[in-house]
C-alpha cells in the first residue's frame, strides 16, 4: 500500500521555510517530537493539524495533503518499470515525487510524452507493414520496374535482335510503363486521401469503424423495432435512412459494409429486444450463455449486443468486441480503452478469438495480460455462419468480447476461476515478449525484462 | 547437351526477357507460372536450375523451395529471384537452403554471370 506523502511534503515546506522543527510545532500547536513522527511519514495528518501546519507554512492545505500526487507516482512506476534495466530506485518513488515535485513532474511529462510518441511509431509500423495496398502497389511497381530495366537493357546493349523482337520488346516497355504510370497514380490517390486531416481513413474496414464511432456503436433507430418482428422493408428504411443522414459515407464498398452491419444490427435487436435484453443482461450478471439460452439466439447474436450498446446508456461494463472470419481478418470491432487491434490482421496468435477456431461451438474463457500490464476477461467463441451445405466447407467466424479485469466483480456470479492470466500480445511486431513460442516476426520495439 | 533452366514467375514479360537473354547463352528454358504447379514442372523437366518467385499464384515461392530440397535424388540449383527484398526474405530463403538469393530489379549482366556460374 502506499503510504502517506503529506509528512515528506511538510518537512520540504518546512526547510523551504528555513524553520526548525521546533518552531513549526510550536507555532502549529503540536509537540516537536510528533511533527517529527509527521515529518517521516509515520503519522498520518489531516483536518486541524494539517491546517495549522499549512498556515504557519503560508500554503495552502491542499498542497500538502495525499491525493495531489497519485497520477504523477503512478506515472513514475510505470516509467521506471519500462525501462527496468536502468534500475531506477523503485521504492524511493513517492520520497522523489514528495521532495523534488518538479523533477518528478518532468521525469512523468518526459515518459508520458515517450510513451505516446512510441505508440504513434506503432500505428504507422503497423500501417506500412501491414497495409496490404501498399504491399501489393510496392510489389507490382518492381515487377514493372524489373521488366522495363531488363528488357530496355537488351535494347540498347544487344544489336543483333530480330525486328520482331526489337518489336515485342518496344511493346514490353510500353505496356510495363503505362502500368507503372497507374500505379503511381493510385499511389499518389492513397496518399493523398491518408493525407486527409479529417480522419486518415484508408480503407473501407477503417472507415466501418469511423462510422461506428460517429454513432457511439449504437442505433436507437434499429433498437426500437419492438418485441414483434419487424418486417424486412421497415428494416430496409431504417437502414436506408441511417445511411442518407451519415454525410461521411462516400466509398460504395464501406456503404456495403456499414449496409450489412446495420441489417445485423436489426436483426440483433429484433432477436434480444432492448429492454428485455437490458434487464436479462442485468439479472444474469451480463452472462452470455444464459442470455443467449433465454432468447434463444447464438452467442455471436449477444456478444454483438453486449458490444454495441451506448454505454453511457446502460449499466453494463464497457465491452470490446472483435470479429473474425478464419483467415484471420477482422470483420469489424468494438475498441475497449487499453485495449487496442491491429490494424490489418496478423493479430496475436495467443488471443482466445484464434484458439476458438479449434474448438468450434465451445466457448472459451480466459484472463489476457497485455505487455503493459493491463488484464482483461475474455470470452471468445468461434461459430459457423448461416446453413450448413453438404459438399461446402462450413464458414467460420469467432467473436471475442473484451471486459476490463478490474470489472470482473460484475460478472462474479457465473464466471468459472480463470487462474492466471496468460500473456498475450497485440501483434508481433509491437510485442515486447522476446521469448513467445507463438512469435511470427521479429518486433520493432523494445524487448520485456524477464521474458 | 544444352542446360535447362526452369523459371517459375509470374510476370510474361520478365519470363520473355529471361528466355531471350539465357536462350542466347545456349540454354534451353522453360517456364511455369502457376506455383501450385511448380513441383509437377521441376519432376516432369528436370531442370539443372530453377528460377524462383517468391510472390506466386496458388503457392508461396518459399514452399516450393522447402519441396525442392525435400524431394529425394537430384536437386537443381535454385535461385530466388524475388521483389520481396528485405533481409528477412533472405533469411527464409537461405535458412531453407538456396544457391543464390537475387532481387528486382536485377541487371542483366549480373543475373546471366550468376547463373552461367551456378550452372558451371
Amino acid at each position: 500500500m502506499r503510504k502517506s506523502l503529506s509528512g515528506t511534503r511538510i518537512r520540504e515546506q518546512r526547510r523551504q521555510a528555513k524553520l526548525t522543527q521546533k518552531a513549526l510545532a510550536a507555532e502549529a500547536g503540536i509537540s516537536a517530537s510528533y511533527l517529527n513522527l509527521i515529518e517521516h511519514n509515520r503519522r498520518s495528518v489531516a483536518g486541524k493539524v494539517l491546517l495549522a501546519i499549512a498556515r504557519v507554512l503560508d500554503v495552502p492545505a491542499s498542497s500538502l495533503s495525499d491525493g495531489v500526487d497519485s497520477a504523477k507516482i503512478s506515472d513514475l512506476h510505470e516509467a521506471a518499470a519500462h525501462h527496468p534495466t536502468i534500475g531506477a530506485e523503485v521504492a524511493g518513488i513517492e520520497e522523489l515525487a514528495g521532495r523534488f515535485p518538479g523533477w518528478a513532474q518532468m521525469i512523468a511529462a518526459l515518459y508520458r510524452q515517450t510513451r505516446d510518441q512510441e505508440a504513434t511509431i506503432t500505428a504507422l509500423s503497423d500501417r506500412l507493414t501491414h497495409d496490404p495496398f501498399l504491399a501489393e502497389s510496392l510489389h507490382n511497381m518492381l515487377s514493372n520496374i524489373t521488366a522495363i530495366r531488363s528488357t530496355s537493357n537488351i535494347l540498347k546493349n544487344i544489336e543483333d535482335i530480330e525486328p520482331e523482337k526489337q518489336a515485342r520488346f518496344h511493346q514490353i516497355i510500353h505496356e510495363e510503363s503505362r502500368r507503372l504510370t497507374d500505379a503511381a497514380q493510385s499511389l499518389v490517390q492513397y496518399f493523398d486521401k491518408k493525407a486527409d486531416p479529417k480522419a486518415g481513413i484508408a480503407t473501407p474496414q477503417e472507415e466501418l469503424d469511423a462510422f461506428l464511432q460517429r454513432h457511439n456503436y449504437s442505433f436507437p433507430a434499429l433498437d426500437d423495432l419492438g418485441d414483434s418482428p419487424a418486417s424486412q422493408v421497415a428494416i430496409v428504411y431504417l437502414v436506408n435512412r441511417i445511411l442518407a443522414e451519415d454525410s461521411q459515407l462516400e466509398n460504395t464498398e464501406t456503404t456495403r459494409l456499414v449496409t450489412e452491419f446495420l441489417q445485423n444490427y436489426a436483426q440483433d435487436a429484433q432477436g434480444l429486444p432492448l429492454t428485455n435484453f437490458k434487464k436479462t443482461a442485468q439479472r444474469s450478471q451480463y452472462n452470455p450463455s444464459q442470455i443467449a439460452q433465454e432468447f434463444g439466439v447464438s452467442l455471436h447474436s449477444v456478444f454483438r449486443r453486449l458490444a454495441f450498446q451506448d454505454a453511457a446508456q446502460t449499466a453494463a461494463p464497457p465491452m470490446g468486441l472483435i470479429v473474425s472470419n478464419a483467415a484471420g481478418r477482422a470483420l469489424f470491432r468494438r475498441p475497449i480503452a487499453d485495449f487496442s487491434f491491429p490494424r490489418h490482421g496478423n493479430a496475436c496468435p495467443l488471443w482466445p478469438l484464434f484458439q476458438s477456431f479449434t474448438t468450434p461451438q465451445i466457448p472459451v474463457a480466459a484472463v489476457l495480460e497485455l505487455p503493459g500490464k493491463h488484464k482483461f476477461i475474455a470470452l471468445a467463441i468461434a461459430e459457423s455462419q448461416g446453413a450448413p451445405h453438404f459438399g461446402q466447407p462450413a464458414q467460420m467466424n469467432a467473436a471475442m468480447l473484451i471486459v476490463h479485469y478490474e470489472q470482473r466483480a460484475l460478472l462474479s456470479g457465473w464466471l468459472p476461476d480463470l487462474g492466471e492470466a496468460l500473456p498475450v500480445g497485440i501483434t508481433c511486431r509491437i510485442c515486447p515478449r522476446a521469448k513467445c513460442t507463438a512469435r511470427t516476426e521479429p518486433q520493432i520495439l523494445g524487448e520485456e525484462s524477464g521474458q | 547437351m544444352a542446360k535447362r533452366v526452369l523459371i517459375i514467375e509470374d510476370e510474361p514479360n520478365i519470363i520473355e526477357s529471361l528466355r531471350f537473354l539465357l536462350e542466347r547463352e545456349g540454354l534451353e528454358v522453360e517456364e511455369q507460372s502457376d506455383g501450385a504447379k511448380a513441383m509437377d514442372s521441376v519432376s516432369r523437366l528436370s531442370p539443372d536450375l530453377v528460377i524462383l518467385d517468391v510472390m506466386l499464384p496458388n503457392r508461396s515461392g518459399f514452399d516450393i523451395l522447402q519441396d525442392l530440397n525435400a524431394q529425394p535424388g537430384h536437386r537443381p540449383k535454385v535461385m530466388v529471384l524475388t521483389a520481396k527484398g528485405q533481409a528477412k526474405d533472405r533469411d527464409t530463403a537461405e535458412a531453407i537452403g538456396v544457391d543464390h538469393f537475387m532481387t528486382k530489379p536485377f541487371s542483366n549482366n549480373e543475373i546471366v554471370a550468376t547463373i552461367l556460374g551456378l550452372l558451371a
